[in-house]
């Protein structure tokens, strides 16, 4: 019934227009201006900020686990008002924890089959197949909880809150403690061809620059007691990722999917790009992110003859500083975009390359990551 | 082991006194001590210096505040006699009251240190997920606190079997109705019955080390057996793919 029910109150919501998530004038003791926000039915919102700057008590505030005063309401159902205040189970979130918070003496797939037991939008079969394989649980499901190592523990955590499917979820950097190539290639495609097909609104605290930026739509900045919403993340925001300052940001838009070579045909202001081993399914037409680590791009001076690397930009190299491993990372400019491209010294004397010159960076269909 | 009658009865009686004492406070102390680990108001302090009360009290001044308060001259000892047509002090009612209070603490305390330390952060995680309250505490508290419940029962129910002073004081020793081992123990000795003496403190002795025993071995081993493992859908799903 409450899915129903929540279900209808969407629907009216998008027919109206109004906004999923208002927030007006919430007071929380943590911040130092009350926090106003509207936030859409669905969507990915980054919320980020330094430590301590009160994201984990927004989201607290928000989902009615501490005591704050203002209004919060979801779709038109009331969250909290004056002298009211509708408990946190019977608001349509879902709340994570920084801590992974296993129910204990249970094993991972008790704890799973608990958070299904209150579920509040049923998932398919499928769905949920892919979910524990993109999160690499299977063989874990028998397994105590008390077992698990950290990021075993997050990953079960972050499922159990996938399964409960809610139609707003607030995640507290619930993939701090997960390995970084696991975190990236499989974990972040799939929380993603997961939203497209169940859309919720997301609140996503992260410290790490490049999930917030392949996750989320829009960005929230705590900073200094203040709320806001935002277009970007803040400047000062840092990938985790060690290799990370050699990694490109492409906002692309899809052309076609084409089945028979499960390759997914993207444009980049014209110039046409091939990514295969693409996770989600995508519409033509829409925009999507994607990452390029420098190491996978190789640079040639003149328009390369074809080759099985299928993507090619023009670019003009901007400048380029050396590495301590004997590499030299460029950065390269295509059409106003920044591209990270890493060679070898040896390459970089050899082609003669100098700053200003325009080059051809080539790379594999597979080298897009984050799809 | 040689016991007289009145022995075995006697025995027969400490054990339904404990055994009703404890499944009484089980269904008292769980819902008391979960909705205190829940409160966090100035009251909270308060409430629990006078759970812990009995811990300190002489179990005279227990029995004999108990005795005035159960006696048909006051409120509470009227309305039972009322009710039953009998008076509350001196029946094993009385005493079954009287041993809740006394061993209340040895319910309470260990389950609000687990409620509080181990369970509430897992019971908000619960209701970050949709569940109601009750389904939290049945479904997430109670299996983490599984140990704490084991220690807490079995603390419960030995403490009551040695209990003294207040059953003395509110039941006297009535055989059958209200006479423990301990008085049983205790009029021996008085009788200069050395040797029946010696059988009950021996049967009390072993009695409270196989329950210390016990409460170890459940509350720290046995994880899984209070909990029925039930297959999660996930789980079935999997098996059942080829």
């Amino acid at each position: 019934m409450t899915t129903l029910l929540s279900e209808v109150a969407i629907k009216a919501a998008l027919a109206k227009g109004t906004e999923g998530l208002v927030v007006d004038g919430l007071c929380t003791g943590v911040h130092t201006t009350p926090v106003d926000l509207q936030l859409p039915v669905s969507g990915v919102i980054g919320v980020c900020g330094p430590s301590g700057a009160g994201k984990s008590a927004l989201l607290s505030a928000l989902a009615g686990l501490m005591p704050a005063r203002g209004s919060v309401s979801w779709c038109g159902q009331r969250w909290q008002g004056r002298r009211f205040s509708l408990p946190m189970h019977r608001r349509s979130l879902s709340l994570g924890f920084q801590e992974a918070r296993l129910f204990a003496n249970l094993t991972v797939a008790q704890n799973l089959q608990l958070a299904e037991r209150y579920c509040r939008r049923p998932l398919q079969e499928p769905e949920r197949e892919a979910l524990l394989d993109a999160l690499a649980l299977k063989p874990l499901l028998s397994r105590p909880v008390e077992q698990l190592s950290g990021g075993e523990a997050q990953r079960v955590a972050l499922l159990r809150q996938l399964l409960n499917n809610a139609p707003v979820q607030f995640f507290d950097e619930p993939l701090s403690a997960v390995d970084m190539p696991l975190r990236i290639q499989r974990i972040v495609p799939a929380l993603k061809k997961f939203w497209r097909d169940n859309p919720a609104l997301v609140l996503w605290v992260s410290h790490d620059a490049d999930e917030l930026q392949l996750l989320a739509e829009h960005f929230v900045h705590v900073t200094e007691g203040r709320v806001t919403v935002a277009e970007k993340p803040p400047a000062s925001l840092h990938s985790e990722n060690p290799l990370s300052a050699a990694l490109s940001h492409l906002t692309l838009r899809v052309r076609e999917f084409l089945p028979e070579h499960q390759l997914l045909v993207l444009d980049l202001e014209g110039e046409v790009l091939y990514a295969d081993r693409a996770r989600g399914r995508y519409r033509a037409g829409e925009t999507v992110r994607a990452m390029l680590s420098a190491a996978d791009i190789s640079l040639s001076v003149g328009r390369p003859s074809p080759s099985s690397l299928l993507n090619c930009l023009p670019v003009t190299l901007v400048d380029s500083r050396p590495l301590d491993d004997g590499r030299v990372r460029l950065h390269l400019d295509c059409d106003g975009r920044k591209l990270w491209a890493e060679i070898s010294k040896y390459s970089y004397k050899k082609l003669q390359l100098k700053p200003g010159q325009s080059l051809f960076a080539q790379f594999k269909a597979g080298s897009l990551q984050g799809l | 082991m040689n016991l007289s009658a009145t022995d075995w009865q006697a025995l027969l009686l400490t054990l339904k006194l404990a055994g009703v004492t404890t499944l009484l406070l089980a269904l008292l102390g769980i819902p008391l001590s979960w909705w205190l680990a829940n409160r966090r108001g100035r009251l909270r302090p308060l409430l629990e210096v006078v759970l812990s009360l009995p811990l300190v009290l002489p179990p005279t001044v227990l029995g004999f505040y108990l005795l005035l308060l159960l006696s048909p001259n006051q409120p509470l000892g009227a309305l039972w006699q009322q009710l039953f047509n009998r008076p509350l002090v001196f029946s094993f009612p009385g005493l079954v009251a009287a041993s809740m209070l006394y061993s209340l603490p040895f319910m309470v305390q260990p389950l609000l240190a687990a409620f509080d330390q181990r369970a509430l952060p897992l019971a908000q995680a619960a209701a970050g997920l949709g569940m109601p309250p009750l389904a939290r505490l049945r479904s997430v508290v109670l299996p983490a606190c599984r140990s704490a419940l084991v220690v807490a029962l079995s603390m419960t129910f030995a403490h009551t079997l040695g209990e003294f002073g207040v059953v003395l004081m509110i039941g006297g020793a009535i055989p059958g109705e209200t006479q423990v081992v301990s008085v049983a123990l205790y009029q021996h000795v008085e009788n200069l019955d050395y040797g029946g003496a010696h059988r009950l403190a021996l049967v009390l002795l072993l009695l409270s080390v196989l329950l210390l025993l016990l409460g170890r071995y459940w509350g720290g081993r046995l994880s899984g057996v209070l909990l029925p493992s039930r297959k999660s859908s996930v789980e079935s799903a999997l098996e059942a793919r080829p």
